[in-house]
């Protein structure tokens, strides 16, 4: 039983950090397609296209700080804390990096049409980026309590 | 399951439908657009074929019998399985019987027996033939301008009408898909509108004819056709 348990919370201290790498990889590859898209029909503004397809990245970012947070060692008394807070600001960290890549796409989709709103049109995905450093800051403030 | 991130970069490389319609010139030309269509799997592209050609006044011979063109969009709706779609190419049928009912009663043509056309209001046409909308105000509030428009033997401004109202239906059914498959149809249908709507600009198309004509015309005076310049 003890191995399950430990095992379970070598889980949540890696789980930030490879739900994150998921996040952003997958945030990145969709406002990238959205990039690449919008360059076949636009003459300018390359840069800002793919400046807004790296928006994603930031999660793998709050995912090692995470893990780097939670690595410590893993006993029996605090593996559940470990991996309840491990897995949940990963899932949260993974929500927010598919949605914020999503918003990324149609900010560059919207830009290419109308640059004039470019930067009202990446609040969508600056909110979404707020919610990740909510999940990422109270995953910190709550990893203080694990002994 | 559907991906609803299908068709990012083919999307994001279209000029934004709305631009069809103000721009002078038109930004994407049917030869562009199939070249991006390449990007679909071939499953997708003989699905978008298939709704084509069921829509496309174009793909119909000029004299298609009425059993012909249902039997045409039924083998379209069996080949569709996306919802939206089917739904779509629905929406249309509904459109155009009630306005081939509209026509066929402004000819004095008396209530076919049964059914008439295909859709949701087939039997519901012939029950409410003597209704000057045939009852349908509520879910078409158009169908009382067309009335109007057909009356005065208006036949473009007809056609710009219900051109409109296609437009709008596939502009709703655009707000709930972005980057999948169905927001690929549903741009090349409204690409298929905008070019109706530009054939049917009679003016601009005489005033861009007599521009065309002038340039290309504009050095033949110049020209001696026993080999020397005037």
């Amino acid at each position: 039983m003890n191995e399950l348990v430990l095992t379970l919370g070598w889980l949540g201290i890696y789980a930030p950090m490879a739900l994150g790498a998921a996040a952003s990889a997958i945030g990145c590859s969709i406002a990238g397609m959205a990039s690449i898209g919008a360059m076949t029909e636009t003459e300018g503004g390359y840069g800002r296209f793919v400046g807004v397809s790296a928006f994603p990245s930031t999660m793998v970012i709050y995912g090692i700080v995470i893990m780097f947070t939670l690595n410590r060692e893993v006993t029996p008394e605090n593996a559940g804390g470990l991996f309840g807070i491990g897995i949940l600001s990963g899932i949260a960290l993974m929500y927010c990096g598919i949605w914020q890549g999503r918003a990324c796409a149609a900010a560059i989709n919207a830009t290419k049409e109308k640059p004039e709103i470019f930067g009202l049109s990446l609040a969508p995905a600056a909110i979404i980026e707020g919610f990740g450093v909510f999940a990422f800051v109270f995953a910190l403030v709550i990893s203080a309590g694990i002994s | 399951m559907p991906n609803p991130d299908a068709y990012i970069a083919l999307i994001s490389s279209l000029p934004g439908s709305e631009r069809l319609f103000v721009a002078k010139q038109p930004p994407l030309s049917r030869l562009r657009l199939d070249r991006r269509l390449t990007a679909l799997t071939p499953e997708d592209a003989r699905v978008l074929k298939v709704l084509e050609h069921a829509l496309n006044w174009g793909d119909y011979d000029i004299g298609v019998t009425d059993a012909q063109a249902i039997g045409r969009c039924n083998e379209a709706l069996h080949d569709i399985s996306q919802p939206t779609l089917r739904k779509m190419l629905i929406e249309r049928m509904d459109l155009r019987t009630v306005v081939a009912a509209l026509r066929l009663r402004k000819r004095g043509v008396s209530p076919p027996a049964g059914s008439f056309g295909m859709g949701r209001w087939a039997r519901h046409i012939p029950a409410n033939w003597n209704d000057p909308s045939f009852r349908l105000e509520g879910p078409m509030p158009w169908i009382k301008e067309a009335q109007q428009l057909l009356d005065a033997a208006d036949p473009l401004g007809l056609e710009r009408l219900l051109l409109s109202v296609s437009h709008k239906q596939l502009k709703r059914h655009a707000a709930r898909h972005y980057f999948d498959f169905e927001a690929v149809v549903i741009y090349v249908l409204i690409w298929n509108i905008f070019d109706r709507w530009a054939q049917s600009n009679a003016q601009e198309a005489a005033k861009r004819f007599e521009h065309l004509a002038q340039q290309a015309m504009a050095n033949v005076a110049d020209i001696d056709f026993d080999g020397a310049n005037a």
